[in-house]
């Protein structure tokens, strides 16, 4: 029995399931405690005991079906014990495990393939590849596979830069974003990813507020909280400062160029506002458009779908980053509180229009922070009509992002370096503020505004 | 000797209706003496199982719901300061006197010290949920709902107490459970809750019923609902559940409207019956007017 159950887990690994040797041995004690009665209350038994989540459910049926398999479909109530052995011959004779996944799970062995390299994948990978004479390389037929929008539609302006052949390999190397919106793995990927990136963050957020409760008795407080022990001051309730909160604003590019990280962008900023965040989001191609209330009311995905149909914001136009700075400063500009820290997600190519960049100046002017992420690399950026260079110069940071990992990594520092530089100046008003300021992010740029101010 | 045919009749007797899984699930939970953690979309009867467990077996229910923020002092167990301080205080004159006889003072505080286990005794322990269903006498149910609020470090706190029945207190050393509580963990996933603590566990999702399962779970409650009417609510309702809606009626809001439509005396579902009656189902502006689209093109014939 141990044999069989310990056989069927290792099935289950080679499948892509996680079960560990704990669960194994719950899974023994399960059958022995239950009995092998039906065959579904057997399946339920070793379900409950090896998987533990929803989404992994159906792999198990498949594996469990083609493992315990019925020789006959009319012997159903037969006792599983035959049913076990019947398949340790089946198995016994041969059949590689693994080819018998390639038939089932075609859609993991994709998965594999990105990861390791398996023996039995190459059969898949040599069906997967038989694509066109043009081959993977050639332009058509990269825009096809990476699913740009407009798929089959002749290519819209801003995609012209992609049909130059030299630009186009540099990119393949790039994250292949074949599907269209997100699908529920990706989503439980990020959401694990930004969940993590809070849970480090509230940390910080915690011990800002400590801080900020550092203050002053609350003498009525204190009594009040110390009733139960008889007025005996034991918790104490001091009085709080000002409560202060990180503001971020999102400027995000949202043209054809550079969807596949804006994409990540907007789904990262989702997963933020259902957090603790105030974030106020944007995006923008020539025209500029507020999404705060859409991300909180709307999935993701049908975000990503009315943005990509154009109704939020013209896509046929040439992306124009001049235009939309003048246009966020009008509009929106005034409607910012506080300081808050200004992600811009673009990759600066201004189809040659005019680059307004005093209008981003006096953006950044609002700004406690500005941080500019662009998807390319850095020496592509002086190339065509790139005018991250010129844009950077007013910005406290440029990175490149290409992926979940680098943008969740950008924005966790930029929140960190947020809290701490809360934490200095707390500190720094306490002791005195003529005092040497410590070198930070943010704080050298408060010092240059300043300077700036007063000279 | 339990089966799963006997733990259905038990919980059909309280009222719930399980299906294999369910009790299969209970039935290994209370052989093999480990928690359940049950994860399914909400009003789809996951507390409402721990209920009509505790009624079915005769062990009292002890519930714990978790937030944000909860911790041991909530959870486990809390001391009670305010009393620790009125018996010092009431025992002054005893402690003087009791002292007095020591010579010097080196003396008198070991003979306070060697009193000192009085203090953090069980007398001063309020016991919070686990704690006290830990120490019940008889089986008892411990039901910890939702607790995918609770934070992490909760999640870790957990995994001791359900992992080997234990609680560690720093003060009074290890406590073991008397005997071990039947454990069920609610979850609505609203956050990923670890391996870690998945491990420790029997997972059991419960999805929305099927046909036959709903009917009889509305007409176990609502028998003066007709099958007829049963069935044609149990249709529309599983039409409504592909209908992609903000908040899908799950059973409890099919018991709600069963409940709605039992009190109008309603014998059959009309487009208008569900226009009146809909609040009990639908909890969303938009939804509304989905779920009338379709009640519409359903309902008329």
């Amino acid at each position: 029995m141990e044999r069989i159950v310990t056989r069927f887990v290792t099935a289950l690994r080679e499948a892509g399931l996680r079960v560990s040797p704990g669960e194994t041995l719950d899974a023994v004690r399960a059958i022995v405690l239950g009995g092998v009665g039906e065959r579904s209350s057997a399946k339920a038994m070793l379900r409950m005991t090896l998987v533990k989540r929803v989404a992994d459910f159906p792999l198990f049926d498949l594996v469990f079906d083609r493992f315990f398999r019925v020789s006959n479909d009319s012997e159903f109530g037969e006792e599983l014990d035959d049913l076990l052995n019947g398949a340790i011959t089946c198995f016994e004779e041969g059949a590689n495990v693994l080819e018998a996944y390639v038939h089932i799970g075609e859609e993991r062995i994709r998965l594999q393939v990105e990861g390791e390299y398996q023996p039995g994948d190459k059969l898949e990978l040599e069906s997967l590849t038989e694509v066109g004479d043009g081959g993977l390389e050639s332009p058509e037929m990269m825009v096809q596979l990476k699913g740009y929008r407009g798929r089959g539609a002749p290519p819209k302006p801003s995609q012209r830069y992609y049909q130059d052949p030299n630009a186009m390999r540099l990119k393949v190397k790039r994250r292949q974003e074949m599907c269209f919106t997100f699908n529920d793995e990706e989503l439980t990927a990020m959401e694990d990813v930004v969940s993590r990136m809070i849970h480090r963050l509230k940390k910080d957020v915690k011990r800002t507020h400590e801080r900020q409760r550092r203050g002053k008795l609350h003498v009525i407080k204190t009594i009040q909280r110390n009733y139960r022990h008889g007025m005996v001051p034991f918790l104490l309730s001091l009085r709080r400062r000002r409560k202060e909160r990180p503001r971020i604003v999102v400027l995000c590019d949202v043209s054809y160029s550079v969807s596949h990280a804006s994409r990540f962008m907007l789904l990262l900023l989702q997963t933020l506002h259902k957090h603790l965040m105030d974030v106020r989001s944007f995006i923008f191609n020539r025209e500029v458009a507020e999404i705060t209330d859409l991300l909180t009311n709307m999935p993701v995905n049908s975000i990503l779908e009315a943005i990509d149909d154009g109704d939020i914001i013209d896509l046929d136009e040439n992306s124009d980053y001049g235009y939309a700075f003048v246009a966020f400063k009008e509009k929106y500009l005034k409607s910012l509180r506080g300081k808050p820290a200004i992600i811009i997600l673009g990759d600066g190519r201004n189809n040659y229009n005019t680059p307004n960049d005093h209008a981003l100046g006096e953006i950044t002017e609002r700004a406690g922070y500005t941080l500019w992420l662009t998807p390319e690399e850095r020496d592509m950026w002086d190339l065509g009509d790139c005018l991250v260079e010129r844009y950077g110069a007013y910005c406290d940071r440029v990175e490149v992002a290409r992926n979940v990992a680098e943008l969740s990594r950008f924005v966790e520092e930029l929140f960190s370096s947020f809290y701490q530089d809360h934490c200095q100046r707390n500190r720094k008003n306490l002791r005195f503020e003529a005092q040497a300021e410590e070198p930070s992010a943010y704080g050298t740029y408060y010092i240059r505004r300043k300077k700036a101010a007063t000279s | 000797m339990l089966n799963t045919h006997k733990i259905r009749k038990l919980l059909e007797k309280s009222g719930y209706i399980a299906d294999g899984s369910i009790a299969t699930a209970v039935l290994l939970a209370l052989g093999m003496e480990k928690p359940i953690l049950v994860e399914g979309p909400p009003g789809v009867g996951k507390t409402g199982l721990a209920k009509a467990l505790s009624e079915a077996l005769g062990f009292p229910l002890v519930r714990l719901q978790c937030y944000e923020g909860i911790d041991e002092g909530k959870a486990l167990y809390d001391w009670e300061y305010g009393k620790q301080l009125i018996y010092t205080q009431m025992l002054r004159t005893q402690l003087d006197s009791y002292l007095s006889v020591s010579a010097n003072l080196r003396e008198a505080v070991e003979r306070l010290a060697a009193e000192e286990s009085l203090f953090f005794s069980q007398n001063f322990l309020v016991q919070r949920p686990i704690l006290r269903s830990f120490l019940s006498e008889g089986r008892s149910l411990l039901l910890i709902d939702e607790v995918d609020r609770s934070d992490d470090e909760f999640e870790a706190l957990l995994l001791e107490c359900l992992s080997d029945f234990q609680i560690s207190i720093p003060e009074i050393g290890v406590i073991q459970a008397k005997v071990k509580p039947l454990v069920i963990l609610t979850s609505n996933a609203t956050r990923m809750i670890s391996d870690a603590l998945r491990r420790r566990c029997l997972y059991l999702y419960i999805a929305y019923p099927e046909l036959d399962r709903e009917i009889a779970i509305i007409r176990a409650r609502f028998p003066e609902i007709c099958k007829d009417l049963a069935k044609q609510m149990v249709e529309f309702l599983r039409k409504t559940r592909d209908l992609n809606l903000r908040k899908p009626p799950s059973i409890s809001e099919a018991l709600d409207w069963a409940q709605a439509l039992s009190i109008l005396s309603t014998s059959r579902l009309t487009p208008n019956v569900v226009g009146s009656t809909g609040g009990a189902i639908i909890k969303h502006q938009n939804d509304m007017q989905k779920v009338m689209e379709l009640a519409e093109k359903e309902l008329i014939e």
